[in-house]
Order: C-alpha cells, then sequence, then structure tokens
C-alpha cells in the first residue's frame, strides 16, 4: 500500500513540475546576449544557457509545452478505447469480437511511424501541431491495448461474470464501471495509457530531432517554439563535434527521465493488489 | 474450436486489402488536400508547364485514374516517379537501393530479439534479469542513436561516412533497434508470459510424467501466439528504422521516406508507404498460415473419448 502511495505521489509531483513548465512558457524565447553564449548554469541559472546566451528553462518550458497536453490527452484517449475493448468482450458476442479483431488488424498492421509521417505529410503546414499525431498514434496503440484489456475481461469471465453480478441485484453502471473498469481493468488500462504518453513524448522528441538534424520545420510545433529534441540536438554537438553544450544534453536527457518516471510510477501506482 | 477459421480469415483478408488500400487511402487524402496535386508539386505562379506535368504524371484525370493506373504499374513493379526527392526518378530504383540497407538493419535488429525469445523459452535468461532488461528498454531509440552517432563522429573524424564507419553505422542501429524502446525487454517478457502459462496446462504435467521433453509438447501449441508477438516485434522494428537511419545517416527505406515527408514528395512516400504496407501483409499471411496448420492439427488429433479406449 505504501509502495503504492509512494508512486502516486512521485507520479503526482512530476506531473505537476511538467505541467509548471508548460503553464508557463513563453511565446518567444528571449532576445539574444551573445556575453553569455554557452554559459553555464552558474551564470545563467538555473540550467545554463544556448549559443546565443539565451537560457535553456526557456526551452524546456516551450518542449513541455509542446508536449505535455498532446500526450495527455493521447493516454486519455487510448484509455477510453481500452475499457471500451474490456467492456465489449463483456457482452460476449463473436461477430462483435471479429468485427473488432478486423479493425484491430488493419489499424495494427502497419509500422506505427509509417503512417504517422504519411499523416504528418498530409496535414497542411498551417493546422501542424502534436495533437493531431499524438491521437493518430494512440489510435494505432488502441488496438493492442483493446485485446490486452479484452483478455482481462475474458479470464473475469467475460459475459458470465456481469450475469452473475446482475444476480446479485448490481446496477448495470456499478457493475460496468466499478467492477470491472476500476476493479478489473485499471491496471491495464493505466498502464496502457502511461505507455502512449511515453511513447507520444518520444514521438515529439523523434520528430523534431530529424527535423532540427535537417534544419526543417517541424511536425510538432511553429517555428517560434524550441521542443526537448533541441536541447538533446545542442548536447549531441558536445560529444559529436566538441562544442561547449554538455549542460543542454543533461537537461535533456533530465527531462526525458522525469517523463519516464512518472510513466512508470504511474503503472505502478495502479498495479493490481 | 468450432468458428477456428475466423482469426486466420480475418487477418487473409486483412493481408490481401492492406497493398490496395493503403495507397488508395493516401490518394485519397492527396486529393482531399487544398489545391491541386500537380500544383503543389509545380505552383503555376512559380513553376511553368503545370498542365504538361499533370497530364505526363497522371494527375489530370481525378484520383481514381491516377490510383488506378499507380495499383496496375505497381503490380509489375513499376513505382512512378518521384516528385521532388529524385525529381523524375523512377521511385523503384530508389526503393531498389535503399532496401537492403533497412533489410540488413532490421535482420541484425532482430538477432538480439530472437536470441532473448530462445533464451526465455528454454529458461536460460532468469525471470530477474527482466527488471534490468526493462529499464534499459525505458530509453527511447533516438537517445541511443543519437549517443552511437556521435561516437561515430569521435571515433572516424573526418572518414565518418566511409566504408568502414557505415557498417558500424549499421551494426550500431541494429543494436539500437534491438535493445531500445523495449524490443528486447518485451521479447523476453512476452515469451516467457507465453510459455509459462502453457507450462500451467495439464498435458505439459502429462507429457513430464512420461519423461518427454515439455518444451517439445509446447510449441506446436504456442506456435500462433509465437508467430503473433514475432510479427509485432518486426513492426516495431521496421516503426523504429525510421529514426534510427535518418539519426546515424544510414540510406535505407525509412530515410527515403523520411525525405520525401519532409519535400511532401507523395510519389516517395505512396511507394514506400505500400512497400510498408506489403511487407506487413505477408507478415500477416505467415501469422494465418500457422493458425490454420495448427487447427489442421488439433483436428485430426483424436477425440478423448476415442484417446481413452486406445490407451
Amino acid at each position: 500500500m505504501m509502495r503504492r502511495q509512494l508512486s502516486g505521489a512521485v507520479a503526482a509531483l512530476v506531473l505537476v513540475a511538467l505541467l509548471g513548465l508548460a503553464l508557463t512558457a513563453p511565446a518567444h524565447l528571449s532576445d539574444a546576449n551573445r556575453d553569455l553564449a554557452f554559459a553555464g548554469p552558474g551564470a545563467v541559472p538555473p540550467f545554463g544557457g544556448d549559443q546565443l546566451g539565451r537560457p535553456l528553462l526557456q526551452y524546456a518550458q516551450q518542449g513541455a509545452s509542446v508536449v505535455v497536453g498532446p500526450a495527455i490527452g493521447a493516454a486519455a484517449f487510448v484509455a477510453l478505447l481500452s475499457i471500451a475493448g474490456g467492456l465489449l468482450r463483456c457482452v460476449g458476442d463473436q461477430r462483435v469480437d471479429a468485427a473488432i479483431q478486423a479493425l484491430g488488424e488493419v489499424l495494427g498492421a502497419l509500422p506505427r511511424m509509417v503512417v504517422i509521417l504519411v499523416a504528418a505529410m498530409l496535414i497542411p503546414s498551417g493546422s501542424r501541431g502534436l495533437l493531431p499525431l499524438a491521437l493518430l498514434w494512440a489510435l494505432l496503440a488502441a488496438p493492442g491495448a483493446a485485446d490486452e484489456a479484452a483478455a482481462v475481461a475474458e479470464r473475469l469471465g467475460g459475459a458470465r461474470f456481469v450475469e452473475a453480478l446482475r444476480a446479485h441485484g448490481f446496477s448495470w453502471s456499478r457493475v460496468f464501471l466499478y467492477h470491472i473498469v476500476l476493479l478489473n481493468l485499471r491496471p491495464v488500462v493505466v498502464r496502457q495509457a502511461s505507455e502512449v504518453l511515453l511513447q507520444v513524448t518520444f514521438l515529439e522528441l523523434g520528430l523534431s530531432y530529424l527535423a532540427v538534424q535537417d534544419n526543417q520545420s517541424s511536425f510538432t510545433h511553429s517555428d517560434s517554439l524550441k521542443s526537448w529534441a533541441d536541447l538533446l540536438y545542442m548536447g549531441y554537438t558536445s560529444i559529436g563535434l566538441g562544442m561547449p553544450t554538455g549542460h543542454a544534453l543533461v537537461l535533456g536527457l533530465g527531462l526525458v527521465a522525469m517523463v519516464t518516471l512518472m510513466a512508470k510510477m504511474t503503472t505502478s501506482m495502479a498495479k493490481a493488489r | 474450436m468450432a468458428a477456428w477459421w475466423i482469426r486466420p480469415g480475418v487477418r487473409l483478408l486483412a493481408a490481401l486489402s492492406l497493398p490496395v488500400l493503403v495507397p488508395g487511402i493516401i490518394t485519397a487524402l492527396i486529393w482531399a488536400l487544398p489545391g491541386d496535386p500537380a500544383e503543389i508539386i509545380c505552383p503555376p505562379a512559380t513553376c511553368g508547364g503545370t498542365a504538361e506535368l499533370a497530364a505526363r504524371w497522371n494527375l489530370d484525370a481525378g484520383p481514381w485514374s491516377f490510383y488506378s493506373e499507380w495499383v496496375s504499374s505497381a503490380f509489375n513493379g513499376e513505382f512512378g516517379r518521384s516528385w521532388r526527392v529524385e525529381q523524375g526518378l523512377p521511385v523503384a530504383d530508389l526503393l531498389w537501393e535503399s532496401t537492403p540497407v533497412t533489410v540488413t538493419l532490421v535482420l541484425l535488429a532482430l538477432v538480439p530479439i530472437l536470441l532473448g525469445a530462445v533464451g526465455a523459452a528454454t529458461g536460460l535468461i532468469p525471470a530477474k534479469a527482466d527488471g534490468v532488461f526493462s529499464a534499459v528498454g525505458l530509453v527511447p531509440a533516438l537517445v541511443f542513436a543519437l549517443l552511437g552517432s556521435a561516437m561515430i563522429v569521435v571515433r572516424f573524424g573526418a572518414g565518418a561516412f566511409g566504408d568502414e564507419a557505415m557498417t558500424w553505422r549499421l551494426l550500431i542501429g541494429a543494436a539500437v533497434l534491438g535493445i531500445s524502446d523495449g524490443a528486447f525487454a518485451s521479447a523476453v517478457s512476452g515469451v516467457r508470459g507465453l510459455f509459462q502459462s502453457e507450462r500451467n496446462q495439464r498435458y505439459v504435467s502429462i507429457a513430464i510424467l512420461r519423461g518427454e521433453a515439455p518444451l517439445a509438447n509446447m510449441l506446436p501449441n504456442v506456435a500462433p501466439a509465437l508467430v503473433g508477438q514475432m510479427r509485432a516485434r518486426v513492426l516495431h522494428l521496421l516503426s523504429g528504422a525510421v529514426v534510427v537511419e535518418v539519426v546515424l545517416g544510414l540510406t535505407g527505406v525509412g530515410d527515403l521516406l523520411w525525405a520525401g515527408t519532409l519535400l511532401q514528395d507523395f510519389g516517395v512516400v505512396l511507394a514506400a508507404a505500400t512497400a510498408f504496407a506489403t511487407l506487413s501483409a505477408l507478415l500477416l499471411v505467415v501469422q494465418a498460415i500457422v493458425e490454420i496448420v495448427t487447427a489442421m492439427h488439433v483436428l485430426r488429433a483424436p477425440t478423448v473419448p476415442a484417446a481413452v479406449v486406445v490407451a
């Protein structure tokens, strides 16, 4: 119980920190100050500066504002679809199962990154953003999530489990929402949602990094915003080209670690007793 | 067992539809974009001859004409021409050049995954190690790939794109793909979970009592699920290959697809996405065949009363 509470507290703390970063993100980076170029955390607190002396804190804030909302939205979306998969299995209709499987086969049969790139290309440049790509990613992840939730529902007994609880006099809403979703599907649903949250964060990092590397606009945010991928790219130059930007790499990896920690702690918090 | 054919049937249907569905959806979406496709490649304000270009690339007769022409050509190995990445060059040539890199990368990345799966099935990899694999698997492919790329630059300097460096890039890319994003950890835990739940079946206990090897008894029964897991792993690797190829400078299909996406080269993206869809369809067919063979094997087995009579 203590471990579960501790995990929940850590996840909540990290989420609050990320939301805090996102909500305080400036619309534009501050003006250049070349005297502070590549300054360390001592000269430009708390994380140091970039090649133009601008604080890396602003990169962290803007990156959080790009990723936090869509990642949480995608996690919620996949959680809903996963719950729907579990509940539909409790209905016990073979035709519904076959239809879900057919949809899952088609959606799950393509490498997700390929679908994302095709979608990214087709989204008009004026409407670009992470949210549509994040929701698409969640949709592609949904068949697996729904299948796992359905397997849990099947282990419970599916339609027979529902019948048994109804025979005890429980209402439909109590049977489905409390007994099935909250007590039994919760660990799977929360884990799947956490995984998608993490994957969407990594997707944003990946797409933005590739765009930064090719000196192109990102598919996930406007040119006025910086992503955490910019920090990683800046940090990469410290290893590959010997630039004094090691502090950017530490910050970039630290932010990735924070999101990973939040996802793992959330999963751990919701584990079955 | 009565409806054993539903799952493989659905998979075969999905496999048949994917290679025609994917280009169909992309074509429909291209025409759904604001503006004419020919004007997207060659805006009349800055580029003369838009109408001639549209006629030459079959863009002037609407989406159905373009789609049907493209699909019938694709069945003959013709994937049209690149619109922007290598303007005018046959996409089939670009795919032909880049496919070996991606195939090698994915096959090399499959090596640790297969070893992990075998280790988990035979019990050579202890369950205690799962925590370590899981922790390593949390690192995204991007982070490992950019560290690998930095290592190559530091190690080879000006020769970072020479033959030896490219071999190292391929090996590092395969290691990154095979380990990061939970690829190895999922393979090990997935296969272990599968065999552990099967080991609880009565027939396995009976096989052990008869002095038979449990693995040989379990393998036919877990084969469909095992193939399904491996199909998912291959798709995962193909998905991750895009990031790894671009970051490590490997000129594979993923790199080509990324270039096509950046430059809005519909010709390249259409062909690359269809190639991925066809590969995925083949994997679906393999899984369906394994499921059918297993089901046939089970159907041919003697029923319990008959077996009791024989005994």
